[in-house]
């Protein structure tokens, strides 16, 4: 290497470290330089890169650990094949499915760019499986390195590889031309002050990974349009029929891209008075061309809301795609590029479009900003982020209606009358089913496989929600902007989220959270009984009595509402701790209704069609009109069968 | 065209038999809807969250109904209402989707029914005036055993084609057509083609069973098998005659489901509101039913045309049998 070019790298590597340590966003500590070639004919990628990593932990390291995602779908024996397997969530794949990342050369050497030798540490490889210990997965590769690596010390890691790609498993792969690459380069693992956290690839996580800087070039062919994590630097054209295209992104963890000849690439900009501008790049399938608007619409509300609530997204520049069919890439997350999720029929009160990439969007904040751990902690992200987009769409997109698709799923046909609320957002429903799956506090790699989601999503969102109608919504905006602002590029546990609530809402909220936190419970409150009796005469009053119980194993206080037929509304609080409690009422007027949380506080109530009783019933008029109604739906069956006879 | 024509006067000569198998789809249905009325009112006992679910749409307790709800509760969803009834219907069909255990013994039942009732049908439209309700059942019984035996061997077709044609259009061919299709519109082309393929594969079929039918009632046939080669053999000799009835019958089929498209009630409420789109429902089912007959009226018309001719049935007119005694008492 010339003199001058040893000087000016270690020029660069000094300063690199000076500023790691002194003003950046974030700690730096794993930054990234790749040269990518896109092999269209094989399927592959080959790839070079150099890993510039500081140990910041109290510990010195002999060894480093690294993540090797796509080995995942090497064969049927992986630790993520065999999770979907035991949850009956497997599809055998296609011989042309497989994938895998070989790394072909390793090399370390002391300090950032340092003038040291290249050590071939080749060898040294070896994949571990620290969660399971099953021996045929590979998706962790461990390297003993020659000498420790002590605290605040660098190492560079030069590492060449080849990956094929699948065909889409977890939201990477290709189909036809179409190419989204997510975890696709061996990454490093964290090294925290408890060991490295390097957690095999499961059926039910996601990622976990630094900061730093990313300078990435990627050549693929030349009428490809490219979309990637940070901003494209430069582009220069070369003789084979490729292009190269240099990206660069700081304090970001991840780096995914995606390309294809197809996309129709659309630019807008974001502005508000105090959030800073952001340059919104949609990449849009040319069936779906009329979705533009409503990308950008959702992109903007969302920069908005969220940059309003939490805190400004620092960036400046965003990626939304919108993935092709059949991709598996739709609504997922990486550090300034996210995709969507559109259909050739969308219609425009279905909003599926925007309620996904909504939801990819502000994963900018609690995936991309605050990091948390998502092989161990998936609702930190999963969950507020979905309890926080739910409230995005109340806000900016309240005319969402439930859709059915029909004839394979094609067909879309609105329910115009049946309108999909916050709470749908927050996805109930499938908390219902699944609320006693697991404890959230389990390393979410231990969930089960099939029901992890309804707990990191909507037992969060709704858990979120429930208390965001105990404190007040503007407590709960403070105390999720003062978790966002002293998180960012901090990746925070659990403790700390649930400190800054009882800080910012100067309650101790223990008791609440060691209810949807530590453990599965279930919340069920109902009216058991509403009764009223004329007292003996001369008088005209009726004792009215309103038996409240608790039928699920979790508790929290709830209002019980008695109306009566005078108008008068009593308000009664139970602390929700015993099995029952009865209240008695002397008036002249009869008792209409009686509700226990009538305000819906408690989302988690498994159950609310108990929680109200009335001396009125209408079920038999509810059961008539809807009796009929799925009586002509089977009249409607019948006469499509009598086509055969 | 003429014979499309016949049909219609066929089918609204006899009222009597729209009535009838109108009541025959009314009571068929009855049992189960009210099963499921039933199970709607002891889910909701007496919440007040039945206002909502009477008045309107309540989805936070429909949701929940879904959820605990076992057999025939579980078919209560969104589809229900209004058009999407239809969409959901013909699509399970073309998707070959299994219905629930309830449902299907209620398909069952209707599909004997009409089965009983198709011989009787058959035989009014063939002989084009009033045979009285002993005539007509007559000729029902006559015909059901006859048609049960078709029956069994349509049962083995569609069987089949169900099976195994659509099991090797969609999850195969259709698969390996599609698997590296990166636009949503191109994969839609390859299943509606494939929809329209499978549908004409059982439109011949129902065709060649109809006219299977149709020359057991016509020529007074006792074998089913030769019924089905006398039909194919009809079919053979006039193939753009009996497709381009049937393609004029689906025409007036698809002009009920797009008028039904923009009438069907919503939701609605209860009391006036739900008996008012519980009679407009009924209409749309008695213009199902009078399509349904117009197959097999029109059908008929063109057979009698083609190798007969009008009214002509090889079968005398059933008469009301009298016994020797009553005959003694009249003279």
């Amino acid at each position: 290497m010339p003199p001058r070019a040893v000087a000016l790298a270690f020029v660069v590597a000094c300063s690199s470290l000076i500023n790691a340590q002194q003003g950046t966003p974030s700690p730096r500590n794993a930054s990234y330089t790749i040269e990518a070639r896109l092999l269209p004919e094989a399927r592959s990628i080959r790839g070079r890169e150099v890993i510039r990593w500081r140990n910041t932990s109290s510990r010195p390291t002999s060894e480093l650990q690294f993540h090797l995602y796509w080995n995942a779908w090497r064969n049927a024996d992986s630790t993520w094949l065999r999770e979907r397997r035991l949850a009956g969530l497997y599809t055998e794949p296609r011989p042309d499915a497989w994938s895998a990342t070989d790394v072909t050369r390793l090399r370390l050497r002391a300090g950032f760019g340092g003038a040291g030798a290249w050590a071939d540490l080749t060898e040294q490889q070896r994949f571990i499986a620290p969660d399971d210990g099953n021996a045929a997965d590979r998706t962790v590769m461990s390297v003993a390195l020659p000498a420790a690596v002590a605290p605040n010390e660098s190492v560079d890691v030069e590492i060449e590889w080849i990956s094929k790609i699948p065909r889409p498993f977890a939201r990477t792969g290709y189909v036809d031309d179409y190419y989204f690459i997510a975890q696709w380069f061996p990454k490093l693992g964290v090294l925290e002050d408890a060991g490295w956290n390097t957690h095999q690839f499961h059926a039910a996580t996601e990622f976990y990974s630094n900061f730093g800087v990313y300078d990435v070039a990627l050549t693929v062919p030349a009428e490809f349009v490219v979309g990637a994590s940070g901003r494209e630097t430069a582009r220069r054209t070369n003789d084979d029929g490729t292009v190269t295209r240099e990206f660069h992104g700081e304090d970001i963890h991840d780096f995914a891209w995606t390309a294809s000849p197809d996309y129709i690439d659309l630019t807008r900009r974001f502005e508000h008075a105090t959030l800073p501008p952001v340059d919104v790049r949609l990449l849009l399938q040319p069936e779906r061309r009329g979705l533009a608007e409503r990308y950008f619409a959702i992109s903007n509300a969302t920069l908005r809301l969220y940059g309003e609530w939490f805190g400004a997204y620092p960036y400046g520049h965003m990626t939304v795609v919108d993935p092709a069919f059949q991709s598996g890439a739709d609504g997922m997350e990486y550090p300034t590029l996210l995709t969507g999720r559109g259909r050739w029929l969308a219609p425009a009160d279905v909003q599926v479009p925007e309620m996904t990439t909504s939801h990819e969007i502000g994963h900018q904040w609690w995936y991309g900003l605050v990091a948390t751990n998502e092989f161990e902690h998936a609702w930190m992200d999963e969950g507020i982020n979905t309890y926080a987009t739910a409230r995005v769409m109340d806000e900016a997109f309240p005319g969402n209606r439930v859709e059915a698709r029909y004839f394979g799923g094609f067909i879309p046909w609105v329910f115009d009358e049946i309108p999909f609320t916050r709470i749908e957002n927050d996805r109930l429903a499938g908390y219902r089913d699944n609320a006693e799956a697991d404890i959230p506090a389990t390393p979410t790699l231990r969930y089960w496989p099939s029901t992890a989601t309804f707990i990191s999503y909507n037992k969060t969102a709704l858990w979120l929600h429930t208390l965001e109608k105990h404190l007040g919504w503007p407590v709960m905006q403070r105390a999720l902007a003062t978790y966002f602002e002293r998180g960012r590029f901090r990746h925070p546990q659990p403790a700390d989220f649930f400190a800054i609530v009882n800080e910012v809402s100067g309650r101790d909220m223990t008791w609440f959270f060691d209810q949807v936190y530590r453990g599965s419970n279930v919340f069920d409150y109902g009216v058991q009984e509403l009764s009223s009796r004329l007292k003996p005469a001369p008088t005209t009053v009726h004792e009215t009595s309103v038996v409240v119980r608790r039928y699920g194993e979790a508790t929290f206080p709830v209002d019980v509402v008695t109306r009566f037929e005078n108008g008068e509304e009593v308000r009664e609080r139970w602390d929700g701790l015993d099995r029952r409690v009865i209240y008695t009422y002397e008036r002249e007027s009869r008792p209409v209704s009686a509700w226990v949380d009538p305000d819906r506080v408690l989302l988690l109530d498994v159950n609310y069609t108990n929680n109200s009783r009335t001396l009125a019933p209408r079920a038999s008029d509810a059961g008539l009109k809807w009796g009929l109604k799925w009586m002509v739906w089977l009249q409607d069956l019948m006469l499509t069968y009598a086509f055969f006879v | 065209m003429s014979a499309w024509f016949d049909g219609w006067r066929r089918v609204l000569a006899a009222r009597a038999i729209v009535a009838g198998v109108y009541a025959a789809t009314l009571l068929t249905a009855l049992p189960l809807a009210l099963t499921m009325r039933g199970l709607i009112e002891a889910d909701l006992g007496r919440s007040a969250m039945a206002d909502r679910a009477a008045d309107g749409v309540n989805y936070d307790w429909w949701q929940e109904f879904t959820a605990r709800a076992t057999g025939i509760g579980t078919t209560l969803t969104p589809s229900v209402i209004g058009f999407a009834a239809t969409l959901d219907n013909v699509s399970s069909l073309l998707d070959g989707q299994r219905e629930n255990v309830a449902v299907m013994a209620a398909l069952a039942t209707y599909l004997l029914v009409w089965t009983f009732l198709s011989g009787g049908i058959l035989d009014r439209y063939a002989r084009q005036r009033p045979v009285r309700a002993h005539g007509f059942f007559a000729a029902s019984g006559v015909f059901f055993w006859r048609f049960l035996r078709l029956g069994l061997v349509a049962g083995l077709v569609y069987g089949f084609l169900f099976t195994y044609v659509h099991g090797w259009l969609f999850d195969d061919l259709y698969e390996r057509m599609t698997r590296d299709l990166a636009v949503e519109r191109e994969a839609f082309a390859w299943r509606a083609g494939l929809y329209l393929v499978f549908a004409g594969l059982l439109a011949v079929a129902t065709t060649v069973f109809d006219y299977a039918r149709i020359r057991t009632v016509v020529e007074d046939r006792r074998s089913a098998i030769g019924s089905l080669l006398a039909a194919l053999g009809f079919i053979g000799r006039h193939p753009g005659r009996v497709a381009g009835l049937y393609l004029l019958n689906a025409l007036a089929f698809l002009v009920v489901m797009a008028v039904w498209a923009g009438v069907a009630p919503g939701a609605g409420g209860a009391g006036l509101s739900a008996w008012l789109g519980f009679v407009g429902s009924q209409c749309f089912v008695v213009a199902r039913l009078l399509v349904k007959l117009q197959f097999l009226a029109s059908q008929t018309a063109l057979f009698q045309r083609l190798l007969a001719h009008a009214g002509y049935t090889a079968a005398p007119a059933h008469v009301w049998p009298e016994s020797p005694a009553a005959e003694s008492l009249r003279t």
